[in-house]
Formats: C-alpha cells, sequence, structure tokens
C-alpha cells in the first residue's frame, strides 16, 4: 500500500548512511521527494475516481430522468434535452403557441410554423405527409380519464410552403428531398393545453431528415414521425418527465395531484419525530445520563437491545396496535412506532460530557431536576439537540420499512418513498415509466439535499465521531 | 459523583425525577419494542391469520420453518449477504481510506461528495439501481465492454507489469528500499501501458469481440458462490450506499495514528506492508470493530432494497429473513401467515442477538491483543 | 323475522330516497390501478353515473398500484378494506375461504350472469361476488409490420407450427428489428398452450400432472425464444407481451380486450388486427383461459345496502354495454352474449368478437386453481422463467416444478 505516510520521510533520508549499511544506498533526497508527489498523485486520482464513481452514478440516472425514454438501449449521451439548440426552438415554438418560452403549450392566439424534411431514394416520388394534430394525452391512462382538454379539438393545420431541395441520403447518393413547412393556428377561445402533439405519416421509404424540433418517437416502422409536444417552451422539453410525474400522478377520484401530498405527508412525520425525538430523547438521555434510580441498568439494556434487534421483528404487533388505535393509514402512527433508542443514547452520551458542577450548584440552591434540566442544562444542550434534529430528519424522510407497513391508501396518504415504489409498479403488466420514476426520485432527494448542504460539516463530523464510540 | 444521599428524601425525588423524565419514551419503547418482542414470541407459538382467534400450536411453527424452502433460502442468503457484505465493505473501505490518506488538497470537497450516496434514501438508491441493472442497462452494457476489449485488458495489464517490474529491478540494483509499486515508476509504466495499448488497439491488432448479450442481474435464479445473482447485484447496492461513510470513518481514525510510529517503524527497517500489518490495522481496530458491527446489523436487517426490487426479481432469489417475515405476514394473494411470520422473526432476532454477542466477544479479545 | 319490518321500512325509505336524493351514502371502491383506474372512473362518471347519483350513492374510487389481493386481504384483516372491492378469479378462494365477502343479496343479479362464470364465484350455493367481465387470449398483431415484412398475417387456421413460421419470417426480413411475439414467464399467457393439447391443471386425485402434453406445449412455447419467433419480453425493457406490441418491439401480442384501450393510449396511430389463438397441430384445439374478476361486498362494511346495490349497478347492462364498447371487456350478463355491437367490423369489435369466441372454443379453462391461488401458478412460471433465460433445460425446470406442485398439493409420496 503506498500511502504518503508510509514512504521515507526526509527526516529518515538525512540519516540514510547510518541506517542502511551495504553495498547499495538509500535513495538521493531528490528521488525521493519524486516518489512522495507520485504517491500524492495516485491518492489524489484515487480520490477524483471515487468521487466520479459515486457522483456519477447519479449524475448518469439524473440524465436518464431527462430523457423521453430512459430505458433507451443504447444509452445515450447526447439527446435533445441537454442540446441548446433543441432548447431554443422549443422556446421559440412555445412562444409562437402562445404557451410562453419557458413552459410552452398551445393557446388562444397560438400562431406556430413548424417545418421538417423528408426524402426519398433518388427515383421514388416525394408524397406530401399526411399531418394531424392527435387526439393524445401523455403516459398513464388515468391522465385519459382526467383530461378535459386537448390541442386537437382546436388546432388548424395547413401548409403554408413546400421548398424541394436535395440531401445527401444514407447510401452518400443525392435524394431529392422537399422541405414543409406548417401553420398551425389556436381557433377562437378555449383554455391553454399543456400539450401540442403532432403527427405527420409518409409512405414507406420516405425518411424524415431534419425537423425544427427533434422528433419524439417514429411509429409505424418509420412511417409516422411523431411529437409529444411541439410547444415544449425550454424548460418544458428539459424538464417534462418532472412537470409530468407533478401533474399527472394523480388520485382519480378527487383529481388531486398525489406527489405533492407525498411531499406533504414525508413532511409531516419528519417533522413529528422530529419534535417528539428532540423532546423525549433529551429528557430520558439526561435521565440515563445523569439521575440515579434504581433500574436504571434494565432501562439502559433495553435500550441497547433495541438497537441490534430489526424492525421487523417486532412489526406484527406494532401493525396490530397501530390498527386497533385506528392509526393505520395516518402519518400519527409513522411517528410513534418509531423506537428512537439511538438518538437517547446520543443525548446520553452528551450529557455525560457536560460539567456537572453546574448543576450540583442549582441543586444545592434548592432548584428541582426539572428545574435544573429545563433552565440549566437544555440551553446549553443546543448543539447536540441540533444534530438530533438533522439525524431525526434525514432518517424520518428516508424511512421505508414503516410508511411500507402502516400506509397503503388513499393514494394520497402514502409518503414519497413508499409513493415511488407506487409509481415503479404502476402500469399494466408492471412496466414502469422510467421517466416519471427517477424524475420523482430526484425531486424526493432536494430535502435531505438542502438540509445536508446547510449542515454538512455537522453531520459528516458527528457521523464520524458516533461511529467510532 | 454527588454529595446526595441516594436513600434520602433527595434521592427519593432523584428517583422520581427520573422515572418522570424517562415516562413518555420509556412508554413508547415499553409498548413497540418490549411488548411487541414479546407479542411476537407469543405469536409464533399460533396459529393465526388476523381473521379467526389465535390458536396456541406449541413449537410447531419452528417445526415447518425447519421444513419451508423458503425459510432455509432466507436464512442461507441472510447469512451469507450478512458476511459477503460486511466483508467486502470494511476491506475495501479501509484499503480506499490508505490510498486517499495523505491527500489535503480537494479533500473537503471530496469528503462531502463521497457522503452523499448516504443521505440519499434506500428507495431512490434502489431504483436507481434497478435502473442500472435493467438486463439492457448501463450494467450489462459495461460488462460487456469489458468481455470484449479482453484482450486490450490483458494487453495493458501485461505491460504494465512488464515496464514495472524492470523499472523496480533497475533501481533495486543501485538503491535499498524500493517498493514494487514504487508510485513514480508506475506513473511510467502506466504511461507506457496505455499508450501500447492504445496504439494496437487502434490499429486493429489487438481483437475487440462483438458481444451484445443482455445479461440478467436481478430476474434470474442463477446462483454465484451459493448465493442468488439478484442478491450479489443487491449487495452492490449495498456496499455502493455503505463504502463512503465507512471510509470516512476509517480516514478519522487514521488521523488519529501519531505519525511517529511509522517513522520508528521504518527506521526499524520495517517494509511498508509490515508497518501497514503491525500499526495500521491493529490500531483502527476499534473503528473496525464499529464498522463490523454497523455492518452486521445493518446487513441482517436487509429488507428495504429487497421489497423496493418486488416483481423485478423472484421471490427465491431475493428473499432474506426479515423479508421472509413481512412475506409471511402478509402474503400476496393469501391470507396471512402470522405464526410462521413471527416464527421466522424470533430466528431473525435470535440470529442478530448471537452474531453482536459473539462479535462483541471476539471484538474484545482482538483490542486486548 | 324481527327485522323483516325493519327491511321493509327500509327498503320503502331508500325507494322515496331514490326519488328525493337525500344526504347521500358514501360507499369506498377498490380495484386495480392503472387501466382499470380509468375504466372505474369512466364507469362511474359517465356510463352509470346517473343511476348511482338517483340511488343516492356516492362513490370515492380507490386504485392500488402493486399487488392488489395482498392489499385487499391486508385492509380487510385491518378493518379499513373498502365497502365494495375487486376479486380476482384465481385468488377468490383465500377471501372467500376466510369469510370476507358478503353473500350477493339481489337474486335477480345472480341469475342474470352467465351460469360458468357465477359458478366461479359460488362456494356452498351461495353467490359471493358478481363477476363483472370477462376476457380472453386472442392474437393481436401489428398489420403494418407484417406489410413490411411481406409475411401472411395470423390467421385463425394457423397451427402452432405456422403461427411460429410466420413469426420467424417476419423476424427475419425486418433483421431482428422486430421481433415476432415477447414471451413472458407466465402461466397466464403460456396456459392456452398447455390446455390446447388436452392436458388438464389437476387429475382426478386433484395433482398436477406434468405429462408428455403439458411438455409439448411447454417446450413449444419457451422454444420460440430459440427460433427467432420470440424474443424474453425483459430483453426489450417490456414486462409484458402487449408493451412489447405498442413500443413496436415485437408484431404479436397474445393478449386479451385490453389491448383495444391499451394501443389507444399507447400507440394510437398503430394499425392492428386480431385473430384467434393458434390451433395445436395433433389434437387441432385452440386453447384459452378465462379471466374474469368480481365485484364482493366487504361483509363488515356500514353501508350494506348501499353497496350492495352498487355492485348491481356497476354490473348492470348499461355498465356492461358501456365497458364493452370502450372496448375493455366482455359482459357477464347471459343476456348481452348476443349482442349488435360485437358483430362489426371496427378493430375493437373484431378484437372483443375474438375475445368472446375464445371462450367458447376448444380447451377453455377459468384461470382460477382452486384453494392454491397464485402459488399454483409460481412453479410452472419459475419453470418458463429459467428455460427462457437459458439457465435450464425443459426437463430439468420441469422437474422441479413437478416437485414443488407437488409439495404444494401435498402428494410428494
Amino acid at each position: 500500500m503506498n500511502g504518503a505516510n508510509a514512504l521515507a520521510p526526509a527526516a529518515a533520508a538525512a540519516d540514510a548512511d547510518v541506517a542502511a549499511p551495504g553495498p547499495r544506498g538509500r535513495m538521493p533526497l531528490g528521488a525521493l521527494r519524486r516518489r512522495q508527489l507520485a504517491a500524492l498523485f495516485w491518492g489524489w486520482l484515487a480520490l477524483v475516481g471515487l468521487v466520479c464513481l459515486f457522483l456519477g452514478t447519479f449524475v448518469i440516472a439524473f440524465l436518464a430522468s431527462l430523457k423521453e425514454d430512459p430505458l433507451e438501449s443504447p444509452f445515450r449521451f447526447v439527446f435533445p434535452q441537454i442540446q441548446p439548440s433543441a432548447w431554443f426552438a422549443a422556446a421559440d415554438l412555445g412562444a409562437q403557441a402562445g404557451g410562453g418560452a419557458f413552459w410552452g403549450g398551445f393557446g388562444p392566439g397560438a400562431d406556430l410554423l413548424f417545418s421538417a424534411t423528408w426524402a426519398v431514394p433518388p427515383g421514388e416520388t416525394l408524397e406530401t405527409p399526411v399531418v394531424e394534430v392527435p387526439r393524445r394525452v401523455p403516459g398513464s391512462s388515468i391522465a385519459r380519464a382526467l383530461t378535459t382538454d386537448y390541442a386537437s379539438d382546436h388546432a388548424a393545420v395547413e401548409v403554408v410552403a413546400v421548398e424541394e431541395t436535395t440531401v445527401t441520403g444514407p447510401d452518400g447518393a443525392l435524394w431529392p428531398a422537399a422541405r414543409h413547412t406548417w401553420r398551425i393556428t389556436h381557433a377562437g377561445g378555449g383554455p391553454l393545453v399543456d400539450r401540442l402533439p403532432f403527427t405527420a405519416t409518409v409512405p414507406r421509404g420516405q425518411v424524415l431528415i431534419d425537423a425544427d424540433l427533434p422528433v419524439s418517437a417514429m411509429e409505424r416502422r418509420g412511417r409516422t414521425a411523431s411529437w409529444s409536444n411541439l410547444a415544449p417552451g425550454a424548460l418544458g422539453l428539459v424538464f417534462d418527465n418532472y412537470r409530468r410525474v407533478w401533474n399527472e400522478t394523480v388520485d382519480i377520484s378527487s383529481g388531486e395531484r398525489l406527489f405533492p401530498w407525498w411531499l406533504l405527508n414525508s413532511f409531516l412525520i419528519a417533522a413529528g419525530r422530529v419534535a417528539m425525538i428532540v423532546a423525549l430523547a433529551s429528557l430520558a438521555g439526561y435521565a440515563l445520563a445523569r439521575l440515579r434510580f434504581g433500574g436504571a441498568g434494565a432501562v439502559f439494556a433495553a435500550v441497547i437491545f433495541s438497537m441490534a434487534i430489526p424492525p421487523q421483528v417486532t412489526f406484527v404487533s406494532n401493525y396490530l396496535v397501530i390498527r386497533d388505535l385506528g392509526l393505520l393509514n395516518t402519518p400519527w402512527g409513522v411517528i410513534v412506532v418509531f423506537t428512537f433508542s439511538a438518538h437517547v443514547l446520543l443525548m446520553k452520551q452528551f450529557f455525560e460530557g457536560f460539567p456537572r458542577e453546574i448543576e450540583e450548584a442549582a441543586i444545592a440552591d434548592g432548584a428541582s431536576h426539572w428545574q435544573v434540566f429545563r433552565h440549566v442544562v437544555l440551553p446549553n444542550a443546543r448543539p447536540a439537540l441540533v444534530t438530533n434534529a438533522i439525524i431525526a430528519f434525514q432518517a424520518a424522510w428516508n424511512d421505508f420499512f414503516w410508511p411500507f407497513v402502516l400506509l397503503s391508501s388513499p393514494p394520497s396518504s402514502l409518503t414519497v418513498q413508499v409513493g415511488l415504489l407506487s409509481l415503479r409498479q404502476q402500469g399494466a403488466g408492471g412496466e414502469s415509466d422510467w421517466g416519471l420514476v427517477l424524475a420523482g426520485a430526484f425531486i424526493s432527494v432536494v430535502p435531505v439535499v438542502i438540509v445536508f448542504l446547510i449542515f454538512q460539516r455537522r453531520i459528516v463530523d458527528n457521523q464520524l465521531s458516533e461511529g467510532i464510540k | 459523583m454527588a454529595d446526595t444521599d441516594p436513600h434520602g428524601p433527595l434521592g427519593a425525588a432523584e428517583r422520581r425525577a427520573a422515572w418522570l423524565f424517562l415516562a413518555p419514551f420509556g412508554a413508547l419503547l415499553g409498548v413497540f419494542f418490549l411488548f411487541a418482542a414479546a407479542r411476537t414470541a407469543w405469536f409464533s407459538l399460533t396459529d393465526y391469520d388476523l381473521f379467526s382467534e389465535a390458536r396456541f400450536v406449541g413449537l410447531r411453527n419452528y417445526g415447518a420453518l425447519l421444513t419451508d424452502d423458503l425459510f432455509l433460502l432466507a436464512l442461507r442468503n441472510s447469512l451469507m449477504f450478512a458476511v459477503i457484505v460486511t466483508t467486502a465493505q470494511t476491506v475495501l473501505a479501509l484499503i480506499l481510506a490508505v490510498f486517499v490518506n495523505g491527500i489535503v488538497r480537494g479533500r473537503g470537497a471530496a469528503r462531502t461528495a463521497l457522503y452523499f450516496p448516504s443521505i440519499v434514501s434506500s428507495t431512490v438508491m434502489t431504483l436507481i439501481f434497478i435502473w442500472l441493472f435493467q438486463r439492457r442497462g448501463l450494467v450489462t452494457d459495461a460488462a460487456n465492454w469489458v468481455a470484449n476489449e479482453g484482450a486490450a485488458i490483458a494487453c495493458f495489464a501485461l505491460v504494465l507489469v512488464a515496464v514495472q517490474t524492470a523499472l523496480v529491478w533497475n533501481a533495486r540494483r543501485r538503491y535499498d528500499g524500493v517498493a514494487p509499486l514504487d508510485p513514480y515508476f508506475l506513473i511510467f509504466a502506466v504511461a507506457a501501458a496505455l499508450a501500447v495499448t492504445v496504439l494496437l488497439r487502434t490499429a486493429q491488432i489487438l481483437p475487440a469481440g462483438e458481444a451484445d448479450e443482455p445479461i440478467s442481474w436481478l430476474n434470474t435464479r442463477r446462483t454465484w458462490l451459493g448465493m442468488p445473482v439478484t442478491l450479489w447485484s443487491v449487495a452492490a447496492i449495498n456496499v455502493f450506499t455503505t463504502i463512503p461513510l465507512m471510509m470516512l470513518l476509517y480516514l478519522a481514525g487514521l488521523q488519529s495514528i501519531p505519525r511517529d510510529l511509522y517513522e520508528a517503524a521504518e527506521i526499524d527497517g520495517a517494509s511498508r506492508r509490515t508497518a501497514f500489518l503491525r500499526i495500521t490495522v491493529p490500531l483502527l481496530a476499534p473503528v473496525t470493530f464499529a464498522v463490523v458491527t454497523l455492518g452486521l446489523i445493518g446487513t441482517l436487517q436487509m429488507f428495504d432494497q429487497v421489497a423496493i426490487l418486488g416483481n423485478a426479481a423472484p421471490i427465491e432469489s431475493r428473499v432474506t429473513l426479515a423479508y421472509y417475515t413481512y412475506y409471511n405476514a402478509f402474503p400476496p394473494g393469501g391470507a396471512p401467515r402470522i405464526g410462521m411470520a413471527s416464527a421466522g422473526a424470533i430466528t431473525l432476532a435470535v440470529l442478530t442477538l448471537g452474531i453482536v454477542f459473539l462479535q462483541r466477544a471476539l471484538g474484545i479479545s482482538d483490542r486486548a491483543a | 323475522m324481527i327485522d323483516l319490518p325493519i327491511r321493509l321500512l327500509a327498503g320503502g325509505f331508500a325507494a322515496l330516497s331514490a326519488a328525493v336524493p337525500a344526504t347521500a351514502e358514501t360507499v369506498r371502491i377498490a380495484g386495480f390501478g392503472g387501466q382499470d383506474a380509468a375504466v372505474v372512473n369512466g364507469l362511474i362518471t359517465e356510463a352509470v353515473g346517473d343511476r348511482i347519483a338517483e340511488a343516492g350513492i356516492e362513490v370515492v374510487y380507490e386504485p392500488i398500484e402493486g399487488d392488489f389481493s395482498q392489499f385487499i386481504l391486508n385492509a380487510l384483516s385491518a378493518g379499513t378494506a373498502a365497502d365494495l372491492f375487486y376479486v380476482d378469479i384465481f385468488w377468490a378462494d383465500a377471501v372467500f375461504r376466510s369469510d370476507q365477502a358478503a353473500p350477493i343479496a339481489d337474486q335477480s343479479v345472480a341469475d342474470a350472469l352467465l351460469p360458468n362464470l357465477a359458478a366461479a364465484f359460488t362456494r356452498d350455493g351461495t353467490l359471493l361476488g358478481i363477476p363483472k367481465d370477462f376476457n380472453s387470449l386472442n392474437v393481436n398483431y401489428n398489420v403494418d409490420v407484417f406489410e413490411e415484412a411481406g409475411v401472411d398475417v395470423p390467421d385463425a387456421d394457423d397451427t402452432w407450427a405456422e403461427f411460429e413460421e410466420k413469426l420467424v419470417a417476419v423476424s427475419d426480413a425486418l433483421d431482428g428489428e422486430v421481433a415476432g411475439l415477447c414471451l413472458v414467464p407466465d402461466y397466464a399467457r403460456f396456459g392456452p398452450f398447455a390446455l390446447a393439447t388436452g392436458w388438464e391443471p389437476f387429475d382426478a386425485d386433484g395433482r398436477t400432472v406434468l405429462d408428455e402434453d403439458f411438455r409439448r406445449a411447454f417446450a413449444f412455447y419457451t422454444g420460440m425464444a430459440d427460433s427467432g419467433a420470440g424474443v424474453v419480453a425483459a430483453d426489450v425493457g417490456e414486462g409484458w407481451m402487449g408493451g412489447c406490441m405498442s413500443s413496436e418491439k415485437a408484431a404479436v401480442a397474445l393478449e386479451g380486450g385490453w389491448m383495444i384501450a391499451h394501443l389507444r393510449d399507447a400507440a394510437p396511430s398503430m394499425v392492428w388486427n386480431s385473430t384467434l389463438m393458434p390451433r395445436d397441430p395433433e389434437t387441432g384445439d385452440r386453447g384459452n383461459l378465462i379471466f374474469t374478476v368480481a365485484w364482493a361486498v366487504n361483509p363488515a362494511s356500514e353501508v350494506q345496502d348501499a353497496a350492495q346495490e352498487l355492485a348491481a349497478i356497476l354490473t348492470s347492462p348499461e355498465a356492461q354495454q358501456w365497458v364493452l364498447e370502450e372496448g375493455l371487456a366482455i359482459p357477464s350478463r347471459a343476456d348481452l352474449a348476443d349482442n349488435e355491437w360485437l358483430q362489426g367490423d371496427d378493430v375493437a369489435q373484431v378484437a372483443s368478437r375474438n375475445a368472446f369466441q375464445g371462450t367458447g372454443d376448444g380447451q377453455v379453462m377459468p384461470y382460477e386453481f382452486g384453494e392454491y391461488g397464485g402459488a399454483w401458478m409460481e412453479p410452472i412460471n419459475s419453470a418458463l422463467n429459467a428455460v427462457l433465460l437459458g439457465e435450464r433445460d425443459v426437463d430439468a425446470a420441469l422437474a422441479d416444478a413437478q416437485a414443488a406442485l407437488d409439495r404444494l398439493t401435498g402428494h410428494d409420496g
């Protein structure tokens, strides 16, 4: 292992002639220095490699979460959602369609021009594409059930220009081509619709060369070019999956969006756990650290045991208790069922390191234990309380098991973690809409990342010292 | 120590305060841990489906466990998983920590970056990994690439070893203390190997395979070294999530080892390997103890990843003891088998405690040595 | 007998309240997520929304993603289950055996059902769930793909061999860009082939014997992966045959009437058609499975009568005709079997007609396995999976499956 500190330091090299008798000498100082630098270089390279491996996984998954088909194989690193040219085209089309350059949409006053070029092998005739603004909804059939406004009800399409050209075909020869420009207008009033789907169908053999906006999918074996949204706007193009998971994950009976509910439930549960743990763990921790009472040993043993025993061992009874209390499918059940022994232990360790003299002085002045705790100890325990709160928040937000067992229906009662699982299980035949799953996953990470970035020093240092104890 | 008499009136007040302070936590611990554990033990002796009354059946559930293939599989999977993952993450974390130790510049940023996987929820990690481990996903692409570039990789390794050996051998004729992996020579060896390989590969002298096979990482009944491939994939998720944290633990431990110990060893003529085995490893024993304990407790309760996999993998390839318990309590398409679930749960509890005690006993003797 | 006057009163009150909707009674219903969510939603808002309102019922629908059977048994034991819920034929037994379905009160509803469907949900002469509709498998194919490949489309006279030949030809003509068929390790798709050979899931002793006939069907189905007729669905990133077809990764999908709605959503521009399942070349028979789901009333429901009434409304002729014409499933009521709509030439009508005819042609069995529920399929699915993934050969996989089935059915000597 070539850690730098294992290399001969300069001091050792200085008395090399004493330490190493024999025909061969120690390396000269310059050579040793080079070795030290080289070792540092390798260590640094390893660190960079590790960071790339660990963060790169998330970066790649994030890229996939932007794609229209995250499962595409082979994986492309260049795709419309990350190409500036596509952003500008999307912004331009979104603005023309009356929905704005950012989030796009198709609304009253829309008047947009869209061009695309098809070519045929030499000798064949080019046919005019048959175009349509189809009555389509994206993704799930739930979206179909709840969609009331379709761009197809308002859109009028006409050809405004056909420009004959030639292009270099796939075989290298010059192919006759035609660039068609359509004008799509919004007839009359009506709402702003999120999407303007567009399809153009040509005979077999005619090839789509180029279009103002990259095509979303080729259907009917390449005959039908399909754009899922001709007026996406720049953000609407890039973050389409994010918008979908936010807007289209809905409770079918109420029509309410589920994702905000899931986030809210997660917040409520995390807040409830933090409040419970900060208050109760410090009380219990103080009692265990400072107060002398018969049975302290037994309580401490129970605390230690409960940390080693997995929750799956006790979950049947806990499920029944929560059920009998009528707290199934409520945040309360998930809050109280969590045994926070580790937090009690953390507070106990903190209080044990707290100088005793102040408390004793207060007791001597006739203060009760509660007064000592409330007015002397607690104000000085701020750092430990904050640390406890952060760890509790993270653990509660990320908790999977208890929400999984205790929350099942209605869909708006889930937490974001269990909600993500329900997204993965959605769809006939069990295939997942990975665009929604990955986008939802990245949204769900945001709160813990924010907390982490604000408190990172404290979290990392604390975890490190805790682990060693 | 406080100067109050524990049996006097002040002592009584202290006892009262203690119980009051403990009451809320104690009540929750009592209901959701002690009572729950006791009730699980009782359920494990009954036949109970949540619909009709529980019926006492003695030890019959435990007998049934021994003939239940799924339970035996779960037991085996859990044990292998715990041992494999704990070993892998401990060894890898230690090696990486030693490697990275000594870097000063950019370390804070790296620490933050490496900590990232441990703040992400197991749900998100698992979903991302399920996506990566699709039959035609990126992991498959990577595996195919390695298979296809086998010749190039072998060539790289050969040239690397040859150049490094030559340089070290040459230097050893003149100097003492040239390590086989001399870091300075390694730069040249790697550069040479890379150059030769890229040259031969672009000149098409090294053949490249054309494998483009889909590989089942999750939905498979294959086993490797006695553990289902699915669980190896789950092990990869687990190691990936825990290594950074464990590595940071080791780094903190390494910082606390006094530098002059190594210097003394150097003067005594100890090789770096000896120094690593005689100084680094023993002095890091407390960290190792913590890492192994955390690892064993964490891996024995492997549940989240397995549950999130769900129908993406056959039950036999992903079942662990913790999941067996849940699977029997809420079986798909059948009435709950609470008795069997509880018997499985008690087995899991006994196993966990047994392993923790055993490890504690060994860990303490190790530290004393 | 004491409660008779009360019932009469209640009935009278219900009649009154129908005329003047008083405070609506809320009935919670639970069903599958995904496509079904949209279907039930359409049913309660469009098709029979008025009748529900007239009956003074307010419906709250809870679609469940993931394993519904697990969810509902869980909820029943916890006392949180919906008043009215789906019961799928293949795990109905678990619900019925634990007395978690109330007898269907309205005899006229029971009498109107196709007898074989009613029988599947009847225990000891009592109807415990109203089958809402049913379905069977047929061969759905992408017309464009067959045209481009220059191969004849599948037809009702195809034997297995001819069917396989066409699929291989399609795949070859298009250089493997489109597979013939996606294969899934699922008895729900493989079953019809096994049944076509004359094989029966249970012999006279109640044992499942994977005999020579079964082996022949098994070898044919899994062999389609080797002959180039099919690919494993997971290999092309799909979970089911229908997904492969709608994403144009496969030319053919063996699916039921639900493909109509699926293709309408997922591949609206696709030109497709359907035909009956291919025949076993030896017996000359087709095989098929009948899939059906019933509405069951929660016996612990506090709005028992309203739930019963809602179940009747949701399976009324109007409701079923709507479901049929939306191209979703075939009515379970005998009086709707001879349906004018089914005679049309629209692709949805043809597909529905095929699904209907599929249940009356050749060796057809309901998709149910008595007391064993879905667990019965596990060994077979597991064997299919192992062979399709190339991890086991046919004989070894079947030996494993036979052993597991014997353990399950208690016939291990």
